[in-house]
């Protein structure tokens, strides 16, 4: 049956009463965002993921793919925006090939928002959806419980606030790509600088009504690591070998083959 | 009532019991991180301030100088460390007015300071404490506690929020834990030896740096405080903001 | 009353060892005492009423500052909210203490009348003491003696429920501004927020000045704008933000209060194209 398990539930509890803790899922802290501009629409998202106040993975990415011009930005729980996302491209997928139409961002929208109504917020997954299909360039966003939003700019995660900030002082009606690329980076930068739950690059994405969409994977890197001091190269036999055993796990042949004159076709 | 401004709490009748919600305490970030050397001691921590996901400040000073040249830094719940260290440069000020300016030795710091912190044990400052200077005999001295103060003198030690990254690299680094010299198939511990005062100074450079990579609450400056029979000197260098 | 005990080693002990009667002679060995003999019952403490945990009631939100060249701004609005209740629109949060310093105060407004009391007083006894004028009271005196204060409050465990940050010159001339709050923690930066502020306008007003130490190339105009655009932004987006605002500048000229400042610049625009929540509806 499709769905979660939730075969291991009593255990978990009976593990915590133990006084184990439950594993703790990575990234709740993010930055994303998204704006529409005059011919199509902009998302963007830090690269940073956390584990409680430890930083995970210096650049990960936010920003996935729901159909070639539909993508998504995705903050809250890592696993979930993972999973949910690619569950609705799938099927997203599937549906655009039995209607034989391309697939629409209202349908992404609300194929996520009743998947996520469906597990009440436990799916921690807050998403901006943004692309262009045949009705236009759209920008929506859906929360964990399955409430949506559309806007002309968007914000979520941790740093949402001060990027928000951001949008309001700086967006204006009818921008260019350019701007609203602009835009959207220095939205970023202000969760990235402001927010401890994020941090590292931005990572971009542009759909242009028309066009392929192009994602800016590390559009900023703003935040290069300095060079070290000191090498921390020890000499050989700085760990002792207690114990050395090598073993031969398989022996390599190889024999070539000839064919006729001409060779055969292997791979399309 | 009495002749200094009346604050409105001295007629309050405190022994009712009164039921609160209130939270005490609050976590502040930052690390700190103390060397000792052979005739110099540092003591080093980040400037950021935090809290929650929102930087208070990005230089906020946490170590200070409190005289006799011992340098201190009380890093965990910021308000309990300023009255820690407030508290004790001001008895430090008291002892030398009293004793005809006598020098205070850094281990009697240290014992005083177990005592301030012990003082408060069933409400405790929620701090990790260091102190740093010179002991009678010149040599470097790192001194650090706990929150109620237990407390042991030391070669090096790192508190705060990113203790448990440094404290690791501090012992394999400084006190060469887990090395072995090289041909004596782990018969033969690296020999110990006092770092130099540029050797430290990059390593604590180098352990900030790393730990503001994979903390979240470390960042935005590093000011050191270096003890030698000189006095004491700071230093400054910036760490990454995001 | 429980008697905490436990029976096997305290066999022989003729001590009441329950927390509220420590020490008290067991009731065990000796009989119940009779509070009677010699008014031993507190009455004064046993009919003082019983409080409840401690909550801020009519509150006022985000408190802002920046440092510029010559001095410093500040600004806070002038709602009282009772929790999600527009309750007041007249509260004054930002006041002066002595003549070069000011004090603004987000949080509980009761607790803030109380510090608006306790530093008046402040200020009588630092004139009657010091009238040379040579040592005045000055913004970090100010801020040293409300961290005490809201110190030993959270101490007892009873605390003034106020986010406040203090304006005015450092000893030194140069721009003071500096934050506590009810747990006693204090810090200091050029640019400084309370509440909901330090989410949404902190990252513009640093935008302006990225470093501390940069404050002294700011104009008193740029500082002021960015301040208007922070409290434009609050409005948008505190619900418990107000559109009227109090914004102070402190420099070698004196204290400047300027009361019912308007939100300017708002812009509704993007409104005009959104229909419902996902798919238009009507």
């Amino acid at each position: 049956m499709a769905g979660l398990s939730f075969d291991n539930f009593q255990r978990n509890k009976f593990l915590v009463s133990k006084g184990f803790g439950q594993p703790m899922a990575t990234s709740t802290g993010t930055t994303i965002v998204g704006c529409k501009f005059n011919g199509g629409v902009i998302i963007a998202a830090d690269t940073r993921a956390t584990a409680g106040s430890i930083v995970a993975d210096k650049n990960c990415e936010k920003l996935h793919r729901l159909s070639p011009k539909i993508w998504c930005a995705g903050a809250g729980t890592a696993a979930d925006t993972e999973m949910v996302t690619q569950l609705i491209a799938s099927n997203l997928e599937l549906h655009s090939l039995s209607q034989r139409r391309q697939p629409r961002v209202i349908t992404a929208l609300t194929l996520l928002k009743q998947h996520l109504f469906k597990y009440q917020g436990h799916l921690g997954a807050y998403l901006i959806v943004a692309g262009n299909d045949p009705t236009g360039a759209h920008l929506m966003s859906v929360q964990a419980h399955g409430s949506t939003d559309i806007g002309e700019y968007q914000s979520l995660g941790s740093g949402s606030l001060a990027a928000m900030a951001v949008l309001e002082t700086g967006w204006k009606p009818n921008m260019t790509k350019e701007e609203a690329m602009k835009l959207c980076a220095d939205a970023i930068e202000s969760g990235i600088w402001n927010d401890l739950g994020s941090g590292s690059n931005v990572d971009l994405c542009v759909m242009e009504v028309g066009k392929d969409a192009e994602l800016h994977r590390n559009y900023l890197t703003p935040n290069v690591r300095s060079e070290k001091l000191k090498s921390y190269k020890f000499d050989r036999g700085t760990t002792a070998v207690l114990r050395s055993s090598i073993h031969d796990v398989l022996d390599v042949e190889e024999t070539v083959i000839t064919f006729g004159n001409d060779a055969m076709e292997v791979d399309a | 009532m009495n002749s200094t401004v009346a604050s409105e709490y001295s007629s309050e009748i405190h022994t009712t019991p009164i039921e609160h919600r209130f939270n005490p305490y609050s976590d502040n970030g930052g690390t700190v991180l103390g060397i000792a050397g052979k005739d110099f001691a540092v003591l080093a921590g980040d400037t950021r301030q935090v809290e929650g996901y929102s930087i208070n400040s990005r230089y906020e000073q946490k170590i200070f100088n409190v005289g006799d040249d011992i340098v201190m830094t009380a890093n965990g719940f910021a308000a309990d460390g300023s009255a820690l260290i407030d508290r004790f440069r001001n008895q430090l000020k008291w002892y030398k007015f009293d004793h005809n300016n006598k020098k205070l030795s850094v281990a009697s710091s240290a014992r005083y300071i177990r005592h301030l912190l012990y003082s408060k044990r069933f409400f405790p400052y929620y701090v990790s404490t260091l102190i740093a200077g010179l002991d009678d005999e010149g040599k470097g001295c790192v001194y650090s506690f706990d929150p109620v103060g237990s407390y042991e003198r030391e070669q090096c030690r790192a508190g705060g929020a990113a203790a448990s990254l440094i404290m690791p690299f501090l012992d394999n680094q400084v006190n060469f834990k887990n090395q072995y010299q090289p041909g004596s198939d782990g018969t033969e511990k690296k020999p110990l030896r006092y770092l130099e005062l540029d050797e430290v100074l990059e390593l604590v450079k180098d352990a900030f740096s790393s730990a503001t990579e994979r903390h979240i609450q470390v960042g935005d400056g590093l000011e050191i405080f270096i003890v030698t029979k000189e006095g004491v000197r700071t230093e400054y260098y910036p760490l990454k903001r995001d | 009353m429980v008697t905490v005990r436990s029976e096997s080693n305290l066999k022989n002990a003729t001590m009441n060892h329950d927390p509220f009667a420590w020490g008290r002679p067991d009731d065990n060995v000796y009989g119940k005492y009779n509070q009677s003999i010699a008014q031993a019952k507190n009455n004064e403490l046993d009919a003082f009423p019983k409080m409840h945990t401690q909550q801020p009631i009519i509150t006022g939100t985000s408190v802002l500052g920046i440092k510029y060249k010559n001095g410093i701004i500040m600004a806070a609005d002038n709602i009282g909210s009772y929790g999600s209740l527009l309750r007041f629109s007249n509260i004054e949060r930002i006041i002066k203490v002595g003549s070069e310093t000011v004090v603004g105060v987000s949080g509980d407004i009761s607790d803030f009348q109380q510090l608006e009391r306790i530093l008046e007083e402040l200020v009588i006894s630092e004139e009657n003491y010091d009238n040379q004028g040579e040592n005045n009271l000055r913004a970090p005196h100010v801020h040293e003696y409300l961290t005490r204060v809201l110190y030993n409050r959270r101490n007892k465990m009873n605390p003034l429920w106020n986010s406040i940050i203090v304006g005015g010159f450092d000893n030194d001339k140069t721009p003071f501004l500096k934050y506590i709050d009810l747990l006693g923690v204090t810090y200091g930066s050029s640019t400084l927020a309370t509440g909901f502020g330090s989410y949404l306008a902190i990252p513009l007003l640093r935008k302006l000045i990225p470093d501390d130490k940069d404050y002294s190339n700011i104009e008193e105009e740029d500082a002021k704008k960015v301040i208007q655009e922070c409290m434009r932004v609050l409005f948008y987006r505190d619900a418990r933000s107000g559109e009227k605002f109090t914004l102070v500048t402190v420099n070698d000229e004196g204290v400047k209060f300027e009361k019912d400042v308007e939100v300017t610049g708002q812009s509704w625009e993007f409104a005009k194209n959104l229909v419902g929540y996902g798919s238009k509806q009507l």
